[in-house]
């Protein structure tokens, strides 16, 4: 840990999430871990407008599941267009996977409407079910059979013509890379094999809708770069929704993102957009040293534009305060939040944090938690 | 038509390559053989009338094996994440699967016919009532596989479906002998209707009566329904 020289003032203002890597370098308090991972992010794919002339490939209205009293999915809405890639973003439990099941067919919805490529699923599922390519969380794979006869069976099922059936099998096989192992059975192949061959079955036909519960599961770095461009390669024509964990994933490659938690959609817009729409509550960290809590916080609060401290020590030797105030979006803040506190203590380092897009999936998900956090903090500074 | 034939060749591809098919046709085979040496050599008699009974009863306690697995296996094994999810009508579902089960029956009925072999050549056996005792043996196995795949999908544990079956499957075979304690002959003749083991008896005899074989095409038809409807109201 290095630590600035002592009565030093640094200032970092944040203005991006290269910055980070700046005020990590000089970092010297123990600062929320996710303040510093590194983040990738390619803005000219989100960038593009949407594409409003296409009626939607996957449309969900009102949909909601319950099984008995518990309700898994509440009131969902949204379309993802053909030529979209679509991040569903969500931590463990939120409705993910049932949300895909029921767009898939495995599952119906209790209630609203799912329309995939204009069929309604309730309906006619056996109709959208010829327009959709589905990897479940678990590629379903027969573990006897070899990859080209599994692959054979789900071309023929989807009515693959059969003049053109080699053909359409070579051009999966060569874009998930499994040329070699065609002849091989399924129980013999790692971990990674049978997760594209779980990709490879949802792609045969070419289908309009791709659903992909988490396609780079279990698969080594070079092999989610090769996956990722597949995917990317589908979007341009077809809609895509793909279920992600990995969050640097859906900046590089899905042009919305859509939130859920504990079954409800919170937000779906493009990356920027969330961001945008989180910046309205910044925070900003500041390094203090020689000052006591009561002090530090009733400065703090008095500073124009601060809505919340909160406080916590850092360094073994009591002498250092780290303090995250959480700020209106207006510039200027950090300079008046710079001269309080330097006028009463040592100012070691103050930071302006703009939120990323694990920032803001965080803020999303973890809302009602935060909430509680920064009202009782704002309770305690008044 | 091409998806329910894609679906039934991945049966018979699926079944070739588990030891399963080949445990019951040997296990089967061996015990035909077996009857068929103990009824016919040791009593100098040439006819298949008490080796077909015997293998009534072995073939009803070992068909449930067979079907066990139809749609255990696919939910166990994610699998019917597929199948629910690719372009087939329930009914393809469950036709598809079944007619893979019953080739495997009729793997196990052209196994035995070996044995007429010894019987043509050293005896004057009564052809008709042999192929008559046959029609009878595929209609009891295609009835046993109809219920064992309905009741594999209604439970995803393969011993819950095998049991459950054989519980059915040799209710309905033994409901004939409940006829001794019923004292009213509507009771008694309903029963008759419902018993697997008096229509056999009936083929085995030579009786090939449209009544028998109605019976047995409306267990396995019921029994299909029921499995196409299960699936289509499961999702």
């Amino acid at each position: 840990m290095t630590r600035p020289p002592q009565g030093g003032l640094v200032i970092v203002a944040c203005l991006g999430d290269h910055c980070r890597g700046l005020a990590a370098m000089g970092g010297s308090g123990s600062s929320p871990a996710n303040m510093h991972r590194p983040t990738h992010h390619v803005p000219t794919v989100s960038a593009l407008p949407p594409l409003h002339s296409v009626p939607a490939a996957i449309s969900l209205e009102s949909v909601s599941k319950r099984y008995g009293s518990r309700t898994i999915v509440q009131d969902v809405s949204f379309t993802v267009d053909a030529g979209e890639i679509v991040g569903f973003l969500g931590p463990n439990g939120a409705g993910k996977t049932t949300t895909m099941r029921m767009i898939a067919g495995y599952t119906t919805a209790s209630s609203g409407r799912i329309l995939v490529a204009g069929h309604d699923m309730a309906l006619h599922q056996v109709a959208a079910a010829r327009h959709l390519g589905y990897l479940p969380e678990t590629p379903p794979l027969y573990d006897v059979l070899e990859v080209g006869s599994y692959l054979r069976f789900v071309a023929d099922v989807k009515g693959v013509p059969r003049g053109q059936m080699s053909a359409e099998l070579e051009r999966v096989a060569a874009a998930c890379r499994l040329e070699a192992v065609m002849r091989r059975e399924i129980y013999k192949l790692s971990k990674g094999y049978r997760q594209r061959v779980g990709l490879a079955q949802a792609l045969l036909g070419d289908p309009d809708v791709l659903l992909l519960d988490e396609p780079t599961a279990g698969l080594d770095p070079g092999q989610i770069q090769e996956t990722r461009e597949v995917i990317r390669a589908a979007g341009e024509r077809h809609a895509v929704l793909l279920s992600t964990h990995i969050l640097p994933e859906v900046t590089m490659i899905c042009r919305r993102v859509a939130i859920i938690s504990q079954g409800r959609l919170l937000a779906i817009d493009t990356p920027e957009g969330l961001r945008s729409k989180a910046e309205e509550s910044n925070r900003v960290h500041v390094l203090v040293e020689g000052a006591v809590e009561a002090d530090l916080r009733q400065a703090l609060a008095a500073v124009d534009g601060v809505e919340g401290v909160s406080l916590q020590a850092a360094g073994s030797d009591g002498r250092l305060l780290r303090a995250e105030c959480l700020v209106r979006a207006d510039s200027g803040v950090e300079a008046r939040i710079a001269r309080a506190v330097a006028a009463r203590f040592e100012l070691l380092r103050l930071e302006r944090l703009q939120p990323t897009l694990e920032n803001v999936f965080l803020r999303y998900v973890g809302d009602t938690t935060l909430d509680a956090h920064g009202a009782a903090e704002r309770a305690a500074a008044a | 038509m091409r998806a329910l034939l894609a679906l039934y060749r991945k049966e018979l591809l699926s079944y070739f390559r588990s030891p399963i098919a080949y445990f019951v046709v040997a296990v089967f085979l061996v015990g035909t053989g077996y009857f068929f040496l103990y009824n016919t050599f040791l009593t100098g008699n040439a006819s298949m009338d008490e080796t077909f009974q015997n293998m009534g009863i072995l073939l009803v306690t070992l068909l449930p094996i067979v079907s066990m697995r139809l749609f255990t296996a696919e939910v166990n094994g994610k699998t019917m994440e597929l199948l629910a999810t690719l372009p087939f009508q329930p009914w393809q579902l469950v036709l598809g699967k079944y007619l893979g089960a019953v080739s495997i029956l009729l793997i196990m009925t052209l196994g035995t016919a070996i044995n007429l072999v010894p019987l043509v050549m050293y005896g004057n056996p009564e052809l008709s009532t042999i192929l008559s005792g046959y029609l009878g043996f595929v209609l009891l196995g295609m009835a046993c596989l109809a219920i064992g795949q309905f009741f594999s999908a209604l439970t995803q544990n393969q011993i819950v479906a095998a049991l459950l079956t054989v519980v059915v499957v040799l209710g309905l075979w033994f409901v004939g002998h409940a006829q001794a304690f019923q004292s009213t002959p509507g009771m008694r003749a309903l029963l008759s209707h419902l018993s697997f083991a008096i229509h056999y008896g009936g083929f085995i005899q030579g009786l090939v009566r449209s009544e028998a074989i109605a019976f047995y095409l409306a267990v396995t038809g019921i029994a299909l329904v029921l499995n196409a409807g299960w699936l289509q109201w499961r999702r």
